[in-house]
């Protein structure tokens, strides 16, 4: 199995305050598919920084708001 | 489960079923000879033609149920579970093909040549639909 990488986020706790925003309505704001989000909160893929920055701007959040560096998960 | 996961686990089953039913064909063939048969043109030509047309098929009714999936390009998440999908697979072609020349250094066997390549090819395929879904489902 890929390891994982030693990213956190909040994003599924970003969308819960945001409205309840949907994994949908938060994909077409970053340009991905809802697979690619779940996949981000679920922790199985780090998006790319553009993708990232998008996010963050999407919640009006700083980038390290959403996301985070956890070294025991290398 | 996302538009370009569908289409890989039916490309994934198509090629399996394709590379069956020819090397059943195949060593059919073989057996009936009491050798390894010769590269049969038409079994070839056929396995492409049918190959073709039920990748079409299958990607029209797919489309057809996500027509908005189906319009939009791959994100970076699927891009880069195809490149990865694809490098790999191109071991797989690698491998077969020189274990194929090596076998045929040895045996000067051209039939053999010619199976081991064809079926390193579609084994290729295989495996770049098959670990395009592992990194769908499992991360990249």
């Amino acid at each position: 199995m890929p390891k994982r990488p030693p990213i956190t986020n909040r994003v599924r706790e970003l969308r819960e305050t945001h409205d309840n925003m949907s994994q949908s309505a938060l994909a077409k704001e970053i340009g991905v598919t809802r697979q690619t989000i779940i996949a981000i909160e679920q922790g199985k893929y780090s998006p790319s920084l553009e993708s990232a920055f998008r996010i963050a701007r999407v919640f009006g959040v700083g980038l390290e708001d959403v996301f985070g560096w956890e070294p025991d998960r290398l | 489960m996302s538009y370009r996961e569908k289409i890989a686990w039916v490309m994934m089953i198509i090629l399996i079923a394709g590379g069956l039913f020819y090397f059943n064909m195949v060593w059919k063939a073989s057996q009936a000879l009491g050798d390894i048969a010769p590269p049969i043109i038409p079994f070839v030509i056929a396995y492409v033609v049918v190959i073709v047309i039920a990748s079409i098929i299958a990607v029209v009714v797919i489309a057809i149920s996500s027509p908005t999936e189906a319009n939009a390009p791959a994100d970076e998440r699927e891009r880069r579970a195809e490149s990865r999908a694809g490098h790999v697979s191109g071991y797989v072609l690698g491998i077969g093909v020189i274990t194929g020349l090596l076998h045929y250094s040895v045996s000067m066997d051209g039939n053999m040549l010619f199976h081991t390549i064809f079926a390193s090819l579609m084994l290729s395929q295989i495996a770049e639909y098959g670990l395009q879904i592992w990194y769908y489902r499992r991360g990249v």
